[in-house]
């Protein structure tokens, strides 16, 4: 398994699906924070001006939006700017999709398969590199909207602890969401499906879709319980042991999701 | 212990092997037997199963019934596994890497840090000057010296390759087939698919006729081509009547019906003799003449019902 793990993260390293997801995430946070330094600060609003971005009469309305934006904290600035949102597991559900289409595509597979004979260690060793490469892109883009933060004194910052505390189970729970696109590319081996499953699953359209229909029969108490709502609204720091839902959610569905994609492997033919 | 030995003696061994698609039979109770140091030639047309039997050798597809036994184990043996290199169907590599990433990737697969095993398997598939060029760059036939490279990684003693020289022009057949043979050499063994009978027929040791999922034939090249040894072909109006005039005239000419009006003898050198003697005695010839039957006649033959020598 670490030997095919060893492989994946090789492949991983020369990805340029990875790059560019990388690029776009920082590309985003790029814009985000300019938006944030241009509402929220006077040098900001100047410019805005200066560039004809608003007029004189559209000062005061960006002026109030400013001070609403004054009272985020750092995380829940970061949060705002891709993991709430679920760009953030839109884009890793689309590197992962290719990344993982790409053994079925190009038939490598068989040279995986024919040497490995344990299936299990096929789905674990994508889990943990995909895992890899979530903590990646998340500490990434977070250091660099820290460095921003800093530059530019945009939001007040928040305690370490508070971040760490974040950046566990959102880890998990993104990483839970990377196994399902696992799951849809090792059953229908179809990159086209993997990145719809990105797409649809990953922006929350399905579950806000199904949260809405099922709330017309005030069944909507399901939706708690899912990766895009954990993700979108999980704590941003503990206050007790109710905020640990989202580890327990996260696990769930990453624990889930593999075993789902090792069976479902071990049932097909290569 | 004895059981043991004789399996031993087998690099493969399957035992009512079959798989079924959708209740479709692919493969039905196939029992092969691949010697250990054998060049295997797999033959049969397409659908015939050849590459369902080799994915089930290979650990790719899940047999429906039966056993595969590779150096005396089970085939999901992690054992059985380092033993084996293969290639089915087209070779599988990442397009965008290079054709020594490609290799890389398997050698971190199987755990191999060696680094001049890697360049082994490049330079001895002739690609040493093409290894930093990236896949989707290379023409069918370099994929497919890429593919049997990839297989070869790891020293593996039994090579299974489904169509290896598919896309090769005829230079990189040769090379290819020397390359088979060196291996063959150095003691290992060879089960190849080809639709290609001439170059399989240069180098095969055995043979395996696959038909409808079905194991046609096995048999060595020794007993090929005693069957598909010279014999001289005559056509007569009354194979009746000319039975018992050759066994007069000619009664060491081993004399086969071949049909109601074909005759075949193999063990005839002089044809205007057995002419004479039937256009003396009223018999009707045809046609007459000497023939020499190649492996692509005598697969044909078999895929047609045909049973060379079965009246013999």
């Amino acid at each position: 398994m670490f030997n095919l793990l060893r492989m994946d993260l090789y492949r991983m390293i020369r990805s340029r699906a990875v790059y560019i997801c990388l690029g776009i995430m920082l590309g985003l946070s790029i814009l985000c924070c300019f938006m944030v330094w241009m509402f929220e600060t006077p040098e900001g609003q100047n410019m805005a001006l200066r560039l004809g971005m608003v007029e004189i009469s559209e000062l005061a309305e960006m002026e109030a939006v400013g001070s609403v934006l004054e009272e985020m904290d750092f995380l829940e600035m970061f949060r705002d700017m891709g993991m709430d949102g679920g760009s953030h597991c839109t884009m890793l559900g689309i590197v992962v999709a290719l990344f993982v289409c790409m053994d079925f595509n190009s038939g490598y597979i068989k040279n995986i398969m024919s040497s490995h004979r344990n299936r299990w260690g096929y789905v674990v060793s994508k889990v943990l590199a995909v895992g890899i490469l979530n903590f990646g892109l998340i500490v990434i883009s977070l250091l660099f909207t820290l460095l921003a933060n800093l530059v530019l004194h945009m939001v007040p910052f928040v305690s370490p602890a508070q971040i760490l505390f974040y950046l566990a189970w959102a880890w998990l729970v993104s990483t839970a969401f990377a196994a399902l696109i696992i799951l849809i590319c090792v059953l229908t081996r179809s990159t086209a499906m993997g990145v719809l499953g990105a797409v649809f699953i990953g922006s929350g359209m399905v579950t806000v879709a199904a949260s809405a229909f099922t709330d017309l029969f005030h069944m909507g108490r399901w939706v708690e319980y899912t990766l895009y709502f954990n993700l979108s609204y999980g704590p941003s720091a503990y206050s007790g042991a109710g905020d640990l839902k989202v580890f327990v959610v996260g696990l769930v569905f990453l624990v889930l999701y593999s075993l789902a994609a090792a069976v479902v492997l071990k049932k097909q033919d290569i | 212990m004895a059981k043991e030995e004789i399996r031993e003696k087998y690099a493969v061994e399957t035992v009512a092997l079959t798989k079924k698609y959708k209740g479709k039979s692919a493969v039905s109770h196939l029992d092969m037997k691949v010697r250990e140091g054998a060049i295997y030639g797999f033959i049969g047309r397409n659908g015939a199963g050849k590459s369902t039997t080799l994915k089930m050798l290979c650990g790719l597809a899940k047999p429906t019934a039966g056993e595969i036994r590779i150096f005396g184990k089970t085939v999901n043996d992690p054992y059985v596994a380092r033993r084996i290199g293969c290639l089915i169907e087209s070779a599988g590599l990442y397009p965008d890497m290079t054709a020594r990433q490609n290799v890389l990737m398997k050698a971190k697969c199987i755990g191999l840090t060696d680094q001049g095993s890697v360049d082994k398997v490049i330079s001895i598939t002739g690609l040493s000057d093409a290894g930093g060029k990236k896949v989707r760059h290379f023409s069918m036939g370099m994929k497919q010296r890429l593919g049997i490279a990839v297989a070869l990684l790891g020293n593996p003693d039994l090579l299974i390759l489904d169509e290896p020289i598919n896309g090769l022009d005829p230079e990189g057949i040769r090379e290819v087939r020397q390359l088979l043979q060196l291996l063959n050499e150095e003691g290992k063994t060879l089960i190849i698919s080809s639709h290609i009978l001439g170059e399989l027929s240069k180098i095969a040791t055995h043979y395996g006729i696959i038909k409808d999922g079905m194991l046609v034939e096995q048999i060595n090249q020794e007993e090929l081509e005693r069957k598909c040894k010279s014999y001289f072909q005559i056509e007569v109006d009354d194979v009746k009547r000319a039975l018992p005039l050759i066994a007069e005239y000619l009664p060491a000419s081993s004399p086969e019906v071949y049909d109601s009006r074909i005759l075949r003898l193999y063990d005839l050198e002089d044809g205007a003799e057995l002419n004479r003697v039937l256009v003396e005695h009223q018999v009707q010839i045809y046609a007459s003449g000497f023939h020499h039957m190649d492996l692509e006649e005598y697969f044909l033959d078999r895929m047609d019902g045909g049973n060379p020598g079965k009246d013999r």
